[in-house]
């Protein structure tokens, strides 16, 4: 996974993780149901454009119903709320599977080009996926700090109570950055069929990855999320050309369980962008 | 004669506030020592410094001219210092019984071979004990957190009683209690000074001119003044700060 | 508790297991193996609900438990030519060794800290099973063959059903009689405190660090009993016991039995497997069940069946 694909995917989680402090472990099948959608769309129309428009849509509008039916019911209790997305993430990858099937199935890219340098070449669509991966996280950014939902999400995120004495609509702007967070991570996984090819099973490596990111970069920063996500993505790139993609993958999450072990109870505690 | 408690220079910092500072205090064995003051004078800081709570910034707790400022605050409570919690603090979801016996069981757990073989007649003795002292008698099947609220302060007593203190630390025992409650739980810690020595935090005048054999004054962070309740009542710099008069 | 009531309790149990040994007689082969494979899973299930249940904690990492026991067993076999026996310690030597390491890592962790990182280490422990195939087998796994005891010259193969099932009660009653004498012990008492308010219970004189710890090592031990159990008597040895669905089942079968009460695992254990069973025959997907049973019992019985039964009409259940 790209760094940026995996900054957009992680900044999802760490915003649900910031603002609802909840921890969402059906975030990789959001990621996953993002590249379902994108394959599905881009198959019966033929454009990946609109693919890259309707899977972020679709999948926010699945995480909304989720969030409506299930979460604001059990009142966002951490370790119900843990339970129901496990339930999700089950319900999720399994319905997948018996429609999808167990197929690994590419969409073609969009953009036929290559960048060579001396060196070495370099496919023009990762070149495009990081550019929009880019424009994203931009657009992620300037919302959260310059639109009134960001101020009320920062608001939210600070503190609950005091947000909802000044009046922000706290059971919305939860919907809100459910919907938001999992419209991320399928931005993420539509923007990866190209190169990856639509798994069924590939949201739980999303999931563990933006763990380590968030984890690393401190939750609800976003600034430490992109820097997180660059260093986790090259050094597992690095990792798993010099060495093997599994013991990048070993070395990463003992290196998260050492840094939360230490860190200890204090999960949740920096601030936003 | 060696104090019961002693603390020398000692200090809490919480970021900027310095909310115990250079605290030189001194408790004998055997008395009821009230500790009063304004509201974030320190009170609650300095007894969480001694139960072992909180970890100080900087000086010493000497308990029996022992120095026990690196012990954890289970060490502390096995020593016999106990503390009761302002805020009701008892398990809601246990039995009576149960909230007493983890307490009565403590002292009958000192090598790992008592985990396996607890004389249970022995700690159910001491329960049953503890609740005739506290009035909770007929209550002891109860789940905790459905007792009224006088009762739970009472629960709370008894779960330090049961813990045999030397030193019991008792945070504003009689907040948010009915006059009734307030004179039990009066009648109460007078019965437990008899055995152990008191060190109360009390809002209550009545109840510390009743109780206190000596009173000591904080404010921001600093002891003021120390006396009988009666020289603490004349005291003009108690009046000011702290009496309103 | 009363003890009268908890001798009523006691009785219950020991009837719960005459009832298991006595249904070997009347089940179908079918039955017969599957009800054996669900009281090796279910003392997987009383590991994992010593910590959930009775300390408050909630790991997702609890397959490295079991996987520990199962490549203790099977890998001192497979290599080194161990018996059962010696396998079977082997595993739960493994078994103490990774609780112990998980433990002190994670005594400054509470909530979803601790979810988290417990979900990490055992996925570091999974993805080195695969890194390290040549000797474990990775996902393919290997199968062992032969297994069996000698007792009194008398060859008991774990491949013949009757000794497997019996097998699989013993070692299910050892667990399950283990967390009930648990529950009634004054340490069963202090895990409950600590459940409910950690710095209550250090100010009563307790070191509540290493209750924790000791919490961890019996709920990982027992897991790791199970492990090895289930490595003698089927045979086979595969990382798929060390993916994060293991970590998960248990905490599926101790919700749906119920959090916190001593026949709550076997209950939702023998449960969902029965309802695993049906679903696979009718779809790929089966899994589903899982997810759909999650949501179910967090939306409308969030205290599980024998939880539910204690809330209604049997408050003395341990």
């Amino acid at each position: 996974m790209g760094a940026l694909v995996l900054a957009l995917t992680a900044l999802g989680l760490s915003l649900v993780f910031g603002v609802m402090r909840i921890v969402n472990v059906a975030h990789g099948e959001f990621f996953m149901l993002g590249a379902i959608v994108a394959w599905y769309v881009s198959t019966l129309t033929g454009s990946f454009l609109l693919a890259l428009l309707v899977a972020p849509v679709a999948v926010a509008g699945v995480a909304v119903l989720a969030d409506r039916f299930v979460l604001r019911r059990i009142g966002y209790e951490p370790e119900s709320t843990i339970v129901a997305t496990i339930g999700l993430l089950y319900i999720l990858q399994q319905t997948v599977l018996t429609t999808y099937g167990p197929y690994a199935r590419p969409v073609e890219a969009p953009v036929y080009f290559r960048v060579d340098f001396p060196w070495f070449g370099y496919s023009g669509y990762k070149l495009v996926v990081a550019g929009v991966a880019a424009v994203l996280l931009l657009v992620t950014w300037m919302a959260l700090s310059r639109t009134t939902l960001g101020l009320q999400m920062r608001a939210t995120q600070q503190d609950r109570e005091m947000a909802q004495a000044f009046a922000v609509p706290v059971g919305r702007v939860y919907t809100v950055v459910f919907g938001v967070g999992a419209g991320l991570a399928a931005a993420a996984g539509a923007l990866i069929v190209p190169v990856q090819q639509a798994h069924y099973l590939m949201g739980l490596d999303a999931l563990l990855m933006s763990f380590v990111v968030v984890i690393l970069g401190g939750l609800g920063s976003l600034r430490g999320t992109l820097v997180a996500a660059f260093v986790v993505g090259l050094s597992d790139g690095a990792i798993s050309v010099l060495f093997s993609p599994t013991l990048a993958k070993i070395v990463a999450t003992l290196l998260v369980a050492l840094v939360l072990a230490v860190r200890g109870r204090g999960l949740f505690g920096e601030e936003l962008a | 004669m060696t104090p019961l408690l002693e603390t020398r220079a000692l200090s809490k910092r919480f970021g900027g506030l310095e909310a115990v500072s250079a605290v030189d205090f001194s408790l004998d064995r055997g008395e009821v020592r009230a500790l009063i003051g304004p509201n974030g004078a320190g009170k609650t800081t300095l007894v969480s410094l001694i139960s072992g709570r909180l970890g100080p910034t900087s000086g010493r707790v000497l308990f029996a001219g022992r120095d026990i400022t690196g012990l954890g605050p289970w060490d502390r409570a096995n020593l016999g210092i106990v503390y009761t919690f302002q805020i009701t603090s008892i398990y809601r979801s246990l039995s009576v019984f149960d909230n007493v016996a983890l307490a009565a069981q403590r002292r009958r757990l000192r090598r790992l071979a008592d985990w396996v073989a607890l004389d249970r007649a022995a700690v159910a003795a001491d329960v049953e004990a503890a609740l005739d002292t506290a009035g909770l008698g007929g209550l002891r099947d109860q789940q905790a957190g459905a007792l009224a609220y006088g009762h739970q302060r009472a629960l709370e007593v008894a779960m330090a009683m049961a813990l045999k203190p030397e030193l019991l630390i008792l945070d504003e025992p009689t907040q948010g209690l009915a006059p009734e409650d307030i004179e039990a739980l009066c009648r109460l810690v007078r019965d437990l000074a008899r055995v152990a020595t008191v060190l109360l935090i009390e809002h209550n005048m009545e109840v510390v001119l009743e109780l206190a054999s000596r009173v000591t004054v904080m404010d921001a962070g600093r002891i003021i003044a120390e006396g009988t309740p009666r020289e603490i009542e004349a005291h003009p710099e108690v009046q000011r700060a702290y009496l309103g008069r | 508790m009363t003890d009268d009531r908890r001798g009523l309790a006691l009785g219950l149990h020991l009837g719960v297991l005459a009832l298991l040994g006595a249904l070997q007689l009347v089940l179908p082969p079918f039955h017969h193996g599957m009800v054996a494979r669900v009281m090796v899973l279910a003392a997987y299930a009383v590991g994992y609900n010593v910590l959930l249940g009775y300390t408050g904690l909630m790991s997702l990492g609890h397959a490295m438990f079991f996987a520990a026991g199962m490549y203790g067993t099977g890998l001192t076999i497979q290599h080194w030519g161990f018996g059962a026996g010696a396998g079977f310690l082997a595993g739960i030597v493994a078994g103490l060794a990774v609780a112990a390491a998980v433990g002190l890592v994670t005594l400054r962790t509470a909530g979803p800290a601790f979810l988290i990182v417990t979900m990490m280490l055992a996925q570091a422990f999974n993805l080195a099973t695969l890194y390290f195939n040549d000797v474990t087998g990775g996902d393919q796994g290997f199968i062992l063959s032969g297994l069996g005891l000698d007792l009194f010259g008398v060859r008991l193969a774990f491949a013949d059903p009757a000794v497997k099932y019996n097998a699989a009660l013993v070692v299910f009653a050892a667990c399950l009689l283990l967390s009930f004498w648990l529950t009634g012990s004054p340490a069963g008492r202090v895990l409950l405190a600590l459940k409910e308010n950690e710095e209550r219970t250090r100010l009563l004189g307790y070191n509540t660090v290493r209750c924790r710890l000791f919490a961890v090592v019996v709920s990982g031990l027992l897991s790791a009993v199970a492990g090895s159990t289930y490595t003698l008597l089927f045979s086979y040895v595969g990382s798929t016991f060390g993916g994060i669905l293991y970590s998960i089942y248990p905490l599926l079968w101790t919700l749906l039995g119920g959090a916190g009460t001593t026949l709550g695992p076997l209950v939702g254990t023998l449960v969902m497997t029965y309802f695993v069973d049906v679903a696979s025959a009718i779809t790929t997907g089966y899994l589903i069940v899982v997810g759909a049973a999650l949501i179910v019992m967090v939306l409308w019985a969030p205290a599980g069946i024998v939880g539910g039964i204690r809330v209604r009409w049997a408050p003395w259940l341990p």
